[in-house]
């Protein structure tokens, strides 16, 4: 199964039943201790990667959304956190600085950090990297009974969302939740409601974030070179224009002593 | 005139010290029991009083140094010359204190210096971090001649000298950059940002408002000093300052107003919100109110006049980026954030630790022209009475003023805090789900035969089906350790190796205890059917 193409989960919301298996399986696959009795009424949290939530009657899960261009890996200074080709946006603690700004950027509001801690790390899911990558599912999707979560090749899953809505169009909602919200998501969601009912925004638009800050930052490079040469062209042109003003004076016999006012005395302070 | 050399007891240095021994406390906590014991920071709200007030205004102490070595150095405006020094000095210290913050702020503050060799160009935090380092070291190069001078080493000196130009240069693009970058930290966040912060136009924003306090910045300096040492700059010089500041704002606003006006979202700052008041307190108090104190001849030439709308660029400087970094991120975060006593004094004590350099720099070195030293009444001034209040009744005439001005900050800023929205992130009220349509789809695990050990009377199936509850399935109540779901997944075909006494309370005992369910101890055969 660990075809090179990227892979994903889809989450079919009309499925779920709540059960709380992927919350423990991801609890397990991580050794993180168990925080709830009752995994509904669970938060995310530095221990828990996973949780599912019953919104007015329907479950929904909630984890890291595996962005296809993710805003947490494009704002972290040190490259700690990683969009991998199979799919899973990982992290490594060693290069983490703890500046949190990944927490700040995710729209999704996923990261969670170990507060408490000296040597505090992010933490998120991370799609089971290990497992993904040796060709096995996720520990999530491979405890559900009900196949709410599916794990596969992301085409197929967009191809089997997709079927499922044109096949029961009364069943679903007819958004695919994660096709195209920032630039698109390891993490597909389908329901019978609009995503917003179950308390996922759906005022990002299709672009990537990512873009909005590359957009000023590619320009750099032009701008250091062309500053460069505009500062120093000013500061010769100035320079010059006084050397030659000077030298117009002495040509024309004035007294230097009379010009005290006059900016020729550069060797006096720094 | 001798001075005396054992310290004496004053009001400031009571305070002082009281800011010290606070900070340095707080720093223990900081640094024994992690960021979660020393601030008020939390997984929705990640950015506080550290990032908003000593790293965002920090480096913007560094604005007045870059603009005037500008001015000075490549426009050859020379007569702002003496203003140079204590500029750099403030952008020196601005800078360092930025680090030392940074060193609070950071999670792993022992990896500060990852981002020098693990690159991350797409990341406006990487060119900060860059944009930091460089200046650093930029300023720390353009301050050195005052230690040459003390030294009285003239090699470096001559060296320095000769590198003047290539270093502003290089330190006007780092600021330009820099300042700007700061803005950008924010570009990434359209969702989290509240609109009447969150622009486009952040990058300008950020520059332009620096180039302001830099300017405010040195006037309250030279101030200051002034009381403190009889050191400051001529009055001439920063009435100039103040015409610039009018200059800037007047740009600032503009600017912002149409922005504002652009993205729609100028009605949001009439409208009673938190974020409406606080945006008012910020444009009123900040920007239009010195705009207009400095517009008056009279406040421009007057010590006080100045230094009161010095002040309030300074304070609604402030007072903006803390509206970006933690006003505007409020709402969309859920949480109400206020930081924590420790936040509160490790910030003071930076800043008093920025008031103790400034100040020995000023003594021990030649930061001001030496001629004011000699002539310490400030001979270009008209008007000797307004000295004489400046140097008898100033510290209650500030004390008022300042008062009237916190006053004024805090019924806006109180008014816009009662307006806070009290957000329950509480799940919203659960209504029994739909399972019919769910558990159509529900493929009941298979049973578990057990391995019969010798002294079993039988061997034990167990059937997923007869444990789940039909109505409310649920996996957690038997799935923790040791019964694991993720291994037993990946192996369902062989008779399975019971993992321990079955009947204690571990295993079915935990249930089959004559309670929930009948008791192992009961009917074997109930369980043993097998053979
Ligand atoms: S959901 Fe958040 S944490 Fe997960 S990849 Fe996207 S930006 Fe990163
Ligand atoms: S907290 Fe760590 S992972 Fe997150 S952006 Fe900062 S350095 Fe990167």
């Amino acid at each position: 199964m660990a075809t090179g193409k990227k892979k994903g989960l889809l989450f079919d919301s009309t499925r779920c039943i709540g059960c709380g298996a992927c919350y423990l399986a991801c609890k397990e696959r991580n050794r993180l201790p168990v925080t709830a009795e009752d995994p509904l009424a669970d938060e995310l949290s530095a221990v828990t990667y996973t949780v599912v939530q019953n919104r007015r009657g329907r479950f929904v899960r909630r984890l890291c959304m595996h962005c296809e261009d993710p805003t947490c890996a494009s704002v972290c200074p040190v490259g700690a956190l990683e969009k991998t080709p199979l799919g899973p946006v990982v992290y490594h603690p060693d290069r983490c600085i703890g500046c949190r700004y990944c927490m700040v950027a995710c729209p999704f509001g996923v990261p969670r950090y170990e507060w408490r801690s000296r040597t505090p790390r992010v933490r998120k899911c991370d799609l089971c990297y290990d497992r993904v990558a040796a060709g096995l599912p996720t520990a999530c999707a491979a405890v559900c009974p009900t196949g709410a979560t599916r794990f596969g090749d992301r085409d197929e899953l967009i191809e089997e969302a997709r079927a499922r809505i044109r096949a029961e169009p009364d069943r679903y909602h007819p958004h695919i939740y994660g096709l195209e919200e920032v630039g698109g998501t390891s993490v597909l969601l389908i329901a019978d409601v609009a995503p917003e009912n179950l308390g996922y925004r759906t005022d990002l638009s299709a672009e990537p974030l990512p873009l909005l800050t590359w957009n000023v930052l590619k320009k750099i490079p032009n701008f250091v070179l062309v500053g460069g040469v505009l500062l120093g062209g000013l500061w010769w042109i100035t320079n010059r224009r006084i050397a030659v003003a000077r030298a117009e004076r002495e040509a024309l016999g004035t007294n230097r002593q009379t010009e005290e006012g006059q900016p020729s005395d550069r060797e006096e302070q720094v | 005139m001798k001075i005396i050399v054992r310290p004496r007891i004053t009001f400031w240095r009571v305070v002082a010290g009281v800011i010290f021994l606070s900070g340095l406390y707080s720093t223990y906590v900081r640094f024994s029991g992690g960021l979660g014991a020393s601030t008020a920071l939390s997984d929705r709200f990640p950015w506080g009083l550290w990032v908003g007030f000593d790293v965002l205004c920090g480096v913007a102490l560094a604005a007045g140094g870059f603009t005037m070595s500008a001015v000075v150095y490549i426009f050859h405006i020379e007569r702002f010359k003496p203003i140079i020094r204590p500029t750099i000095l403030t952008a020196f210290l601005g800078y360092l204190l930025v680090i030392v913050a940074l060193l609070f702020d950071l999670g792993k503050p022992y990896n500060i210096w990852h981002p020098l060799v693990m690159w991350n160009p797409h990341s406006v935090m990487f060119e900060v971090a860059w944009c930091v380092m460089l200046y650093t070291t930029v300023l720390a190069l353009e301050f050195s001649p005052l230690l040459w001078e003390r030294l009285r080493w003239e090699k470096p000196l001559k060296v320095m000298h000769a590198l003047t130009v290539p270093l502003v240069i290089l330190g006007v693009i780092l600021s330009f950059l820099h300042q700007s970058s700061l803005g950008s930290l924010f570009l990434i966040v359209p969702h989290r940002l509240h609109p009447l912060w969150y622009s486009p136009l952040l990058p300008v924003f950020f520059f332009v408002s620096a180039l302001a306090l830099g300017c405010a910045m040195t006037i309250f300096e030279s101030f200051l000093s002034f009381r403190a040492f009889r050191k400051r700059l001529e009055l001439h010089l920063l009435t100039d300052l103040g015409k610039v500041i009018v200059g800037v704002l007047a740009l600032y606003l503009t600017l912002k107003l149409q922005d504002l006006a652009g993205r729609g979202a100028l009605r949001l700052a009439f409208e009673p919100t938190y974020e409406g008041r606080l945006f008012l307190a910020e444009m009123v108090l900040g920007t239009i109110a010195p705009m207009v104190l400095l517009l008056i001849p009279r406040v421009r030439t007057d010590d006080f006049g100045l230094f009161v709308s010095a002040v309030m660029v300074v304070l609604g400087f402030i007072m903006n980026r803390l509206n970006v970094s933690i006003t505007g991120m409020e709402a969309s975060s859920g949480v109400a954030y206020f930081p924590s006593w420790t936040e509160i004094s490790v910030t003071m004590m930076i800043v008093a630790l920025g008031f103790v350099l400034f100040g020995l720099a000023v003594k021990y070195l030649r930061v001001f022209p030496p001629e004011e030293v000699a002539r310490p009444a400030a001979v270009e001034l008209p008007a000797p009475a307004v000295l004489r209040r400046l140097r008898q009744g100033s510290t209650a005439v500030v004390a008022t003023v300042g008062g009237v001005f916190l006053v004024l900050v805090l019924a806006l800023g109180y008014s816009g805090l009662r307006l806070r929205p009290t957000r329950a992130w509480a799940a919203p009220p659960a209504a029994e789900g739909d399972l019919q349509r769910g558990l159509e789809h529900f493929t009941v695990p298979p049973d578990i035969v057990y391995q019969r050990s010798e002294a079993s009377p039988g061997t034990v199936t167990f059937s997923h089906a007869s444990h789940i509850d039909w109505n409310r399935p649920r996996c957690t109540v038997c799935h923790h350790q040791p019964y694991s779901l993720v291994t037993s997944v990946s192996d369902r075909s062989s008779p399975r190796k019971p993992p321990g006494d079955m009947h204690a309370e571990a295993f079915c005992g935990r249930c089959h205890n004559g309670k929930q369910a009948f008791n192992v101890k009961e009917d074997c055969a109930t369980c043993h059917k097998g053979p």
